[in-house]
């Protein structure tokens, strides 16, 4: 079968068109490579960031509990002197003064603990920064295998040896002021389930 | 509160503090840490304990794989839980209760709320 003149001049432009599209989109791809390759390299210089931002606020944390600790320890050695001079002296003008002075220790003691117990914001952002890290392994686990179909060298992705990734146990919703279930509604829940 | 003896279960080192240190508030002066479900088993198996505090996200063994493997077992099927966690999604208390957990606070908690709950917990 012979194919007409003007037949064989339109296939002849349609593959003309064609392959200049496929260059036109392997230029593109060529030139996507490289910010692609940037892309997935800084990827993991966020997540080591949001490690250390993790393991800079727990070491500062844990200093704090240390400094609470040895406040609330000292407050209680005040107020136990505090009270057996009380004794000793109990009856004397003197001793409503220190009434007064164990009150004060008290409260220091507790404004104390009440820092601590604000300290539990750590545990919270440590998971949320772990979501976030998280997120950003997938994120350049889909570029690596973007630049791997787009014939991305293993050179040009040399950059980020594969290291063992971080064992991340997270609560995707841990939020510090917001529950999607208040107390209340979990303490109704427990009390049915009683009955 | 004499031999009582309590386990807090909690990969985050500032949050066993936090808890070792309101417990002891409490009067309970009797804590033992853990770092994960499978570290708390092999410390329960050396040391008798009487009540359980978890949290749920571990790693290695999570609260929920904790107690399920707690309630599996004549010695811990009624030994009483409280989940302490950041996950306040409904669904997950319900799993968490259908799990064996006693109780559950959502943290950030009140050392009033855990007080209270304990007590709840062991007044059954």
């Amino acid at each position: 079968m012979t194919l007409s003149k003007s037949l064989q001049d339109t296939i002849q432009k349609e593959i003309a068109s064609l392959t200049q599209s496929v260059n036109g989109l392997v230029e593109n791809l060529h030139r996507m490579k490289s910010p692609l390759v940037e892309s997935h390299d800084k990827v993991p210089q966020a997540t080591n960031q949001l490690d250390k931002i993790s393991q800079q606020t727990e070491a500062a944390t844990n200093r704090m509990l240390d400094v609470i600790e040895r406040i609330t320890q000292r407050e209680q050695q005040i107020i136990t002197g505090l009270q057996h001079i009380g004794e000793e002296i109990s009856g004397q003008p003197a001793a409503r003064k220190i009434d007064e002075l164990c009150e004060l220790a008290n409260t220091n003691m507790n404004e104390a603990y009440a820092v601590m117990d604000a300290l539990q914001f750590q545990d919270i952002t440590a998971q949320q920064m772990d979501h976030a890290a998280s997120l950003l392994e997938e994120i350049e686990t889909k570029l690596k295998n973007i630049l791997q179909t787009i014939g991305a060298d293993e050179a040009s992705l040399a950059g980020q040896p594969a290291t063992a990734k971080k064992v991340r146990t997270y609560d995707p919703h841990a939020d510090l002021f917001e529950r999607k279930t208040e107390q209340a509604v979990i303490d109704s829940l427990f009390d049915k389930s009683k009955k | 509160m004499g031999d009582f003896k309590i386990i807090a279960v909690d990969d985050s080192p500032t949050m066993r503090r936090i808890i070792v240190n309101t417990l002891k508030r409490a009067g309970y002066d009797q804590v033992i840490e853990a770092t994960d479900g499978k570290d708390a088993l092999a410390k329960m198996k050396v040391d008798k304990v009487n009540f359980v505090i978890t949290d749920w996200n571990m790693p290695e063994m999570d609260g929920m794989a904790f107690v399920t493997a707690l309630r599996a077992t004549d010695e811990f099927k009624s030994l009483p839980v409280l989940m302490v966690t950041t996950r306040s999604v409904k669904e997950d208390i319900v799993e968490a209760m259908k799990a064996g957990v006693n109780n559950y606070i959502v943290k950030p908690f009140t050392p009033e709320t855990l007080k209270a709950k304990i007590d709840q917990v062991l007044a059954g």
